[in-house]
């Protein structure tokens, strides 16, 4: 064990996965760590061994806490945990998926260990052993380089399909810690955890997505463009201000304060282009624009373009599909 | 037991087109007095509404400069039954850590708070931190990202949690910390006599003098986190290829491209 040496992720799992999000930062952390050691937490109940499955990304070591009480544990048993957790083994960083759990769970601990916390962090990297963190601010428009020198652990939540997972074979270290007080605590209780089909997952996952705006808003452009996401298998997402419609809202938004996407094809129609919007499909594999303003930025972001309108452009497509 | 509901609000600038200063590097805040962070009024009709059904008091609480008054007044009109502003120099500067700090200081100086709600998060700095900091301040549980409510008792709330991709049902007792997001309700718009009454109410400020708290854990001086620099995103521009002068060849074009790419 090296005392403040070591950069923790804290791993994240629904319906017996860990969440994409969780490898994605074991392969940033490899990449950044230096002279540190890449160390897993991982909570589950007593069958799962869901440690196998991080194996495969290659931290240097996976701590593991199994406990039935784990099933459904609310945010301040996990935050606690980690406490006791912090407490033995003094990280030097400890980084979470910035996902509804990992934004409840990460600021409790904050308050417990009293240190920073970034939330929704693009970039990460290492000054010897201060942790430079990029977030976004303003709705956005502005990024802001944030550290924190004075305190340990340095914690970050980081957004999710910011950076890519990458399999990496390894002899990865697997400790079983058993000695931690589960505080118990009736005040509250998880009655029932249920999947959804979220329209923000399909969309962050999906391999064609049809980005719909301004210029294509109408009530019958819209169906035009869902009619198009049917024929292709592509989900349908949406500018900041189509949120604004009854039908869709921020789930449904891509860009830096929607959802980050990376699919292969990527149809945007009447989309303009701000930075708040082309900032979220930087990892897109194919980018086709269509918009009628010849000088719409978008057009700087995109591999494709057609100047013109976007409804008839989706109606020809249509037709010919 | 009376219920006594905060609601921790915030105000935020109208627009966020801010610029930096190409010298100071600072953040150059428009003079608009800003206007109150969207899920903040969701949180404060979920609050009226528990009024409504098992009576309450109300109380406002926010951190900021004087100017936050206005949306303080704005949340009274709307229906709040007392206005807290937490205003004073020694706060300023203060990151989310510090921020939970005073607002928890607050809170316990009032009496019988048994519930407090916030919106998920601010829609200026985004980070949706200092709800839970609070609650671990307070040592409450926390339910956060509340897309439902259902009143059991005046002690017991049911809250549906909405996640990426399920959604949990939390049983809270009170007290508790709610953080709501803006699919729980539709915040009411304040009547002509509301508004009329607001201005019948007091907005006490409290400062570190008024309030309990350890002066090294306040403002600038309390916050762990430094933000070093601060720039507007710049993107790469690429290159498109036009895919044609009209829709229909544009629409072969894609095709071919589509195909050629094992898309389509």
């Amino acid at each position: 064990m090296n005392i403040n040496k070591e950069i923790w992720i804290v791993a994240e799992q629904h319906q017996n996965m860990i969440i994409p999000v969780t490898y994605q930062l074991i392969s940033k952390a490899n990449t950044i760590k230096g002279d540190k050691k890449v160390v897993v937490i991982l909570f589950e109940t007593s069958k799962q061994t869901l440690e196998n499955l991080i194996k495969n990304y290659g931290p240097d070591e996976i701590i593991v806490i199994k406990n039935d009480k784990l099933l459904e544990a609310p945010d301040s048993l996990i935050a606690d945990l980690l406490a006791q957790l912090n407490h033995l083994r003094k990280p030097n960083s400890i980084l979470f998926g910035a996902t509804v759990v990992g934004r409840s769970v990460s600021p409790r601990l904050q308050a417990k260990l009293r240190t920073g916390l970034t939330a929704d962090c693009l970039d990460l990297s290492f000054e010897d052993d201060l942790l430079i963190q990029t977030k976004p601010s303003y709705g956005d428009n502005v990024m802001c380089e944030i550290v924190c020198p004075n305190n340990l652990p340095q914690m970050a939540t980081v957004r999710p399909n910011i950076f890519i997972a990458k399999k990496e074979t390894k002899d990865v270290v697997i400790t079983e810690i058993k000695d931690l007080l589960f505080k118990t605590n009736n005040a509250i209780t998880v009655r029932t955890e249920t999947p959804l089909l979220s329209k923000s997952d399909n969309l962050v996952n999906a391999s064609k997505v049809i980005a719909i705006g301004r210029g294509i808003a109408q009530k019958d452009e819209i169906d035009l463009a869902y009619q198009l996401a049917n024929k292709l298998g592509a989900k349908v997402g949406v500018t900041r201000p189509l949120t604004d419609l009854a039908q869709f809202s921020v789930d449904d938004q891509i860009g830096q304060s929607g959802s980050s996407i990376s699919p292969k094809f990527l149809l945007t129609l009447g989309i303009h282009g701000a930075a708040q919007f082309t900032s979220g499909i930087g990892k897109s594999n194919i980018i086709v624009a269509v918009n009628t303003n010849p000088k719409a930025p978008i057009f700087d972001s995109a591999d494709y373009s057609y100047v013109g309108d976007a409804a008839e452009f989706v109606k020809e497509l249509l037709k010919a599909l | 037991m009376e219920l006594h509901i905060v609601v921790c609000i915030k105000q935020v600038p109208v627009s966020n087109n801010l610029k930096i200063d190409p010298i100071s590097k600072n953040l150059m805040r428009s003079s608009e007095p800003g206007m109150m962070n969207p899920f903040d009024q969701n949180a404060i009709e979920a609050a009226l509404k528990l009024k409504q059904l098992y009576g309450a008091t109300v109380t406002l609480l926010s951190m900021g400069p004087k100017n936050f008054e206005i949306t303080l007044r704005q949340g009274l009109a709307m229906g709040a039954d007392e206005a807290i502003l937490l205003s004073s120099r020694a706060f300023g500067g203060a990151d989310t850590l510090a921020t939970g700090y005073v607002l928890a200081q607050a809170i316990k100086q009032l009496s019988g708070v048994n519930l407090v709600f916030f919106g998920r998060q601010s829609i200026d700095a985004d980070t949706g931190q200092v709800g839970p900091i609070v609650a671990e301040f307070l040592s409450w549980p926390q339910a956060t990202y509340v897309s439902k409510i259902v009143p059991i008792n005046e002690k017991i709330i049911e809250a549906t949690r909405l996640l990426e991709n399920s959604e949990q049902v939390l049983e809270v007792k009170l007290p508790a910390v709610l953080t709501v997001r803006s699919e729980l309700n539709d915040p009411r718009y304040p009547t002509p006599r509301n508004i009329q009454l607001s201005f019948q109410k007091e907005i006490k400020v409290w400062d570190e003098n008024t309030l309990n708290v350890d002066v090294t854990r306040i403002g600038m001086k309390g916050s762990p986190t430094v933000v070093r620099k601060v720039w507007t995103p710049t993107k790469k521009a690429k290159v498109a290829q036009s895919l044609g002068q009209n829709a229909a060849s544009a629409v072969k074009n894609l095709l071919v491209t589509l195909r050629d790419n094992n898309i389509i």
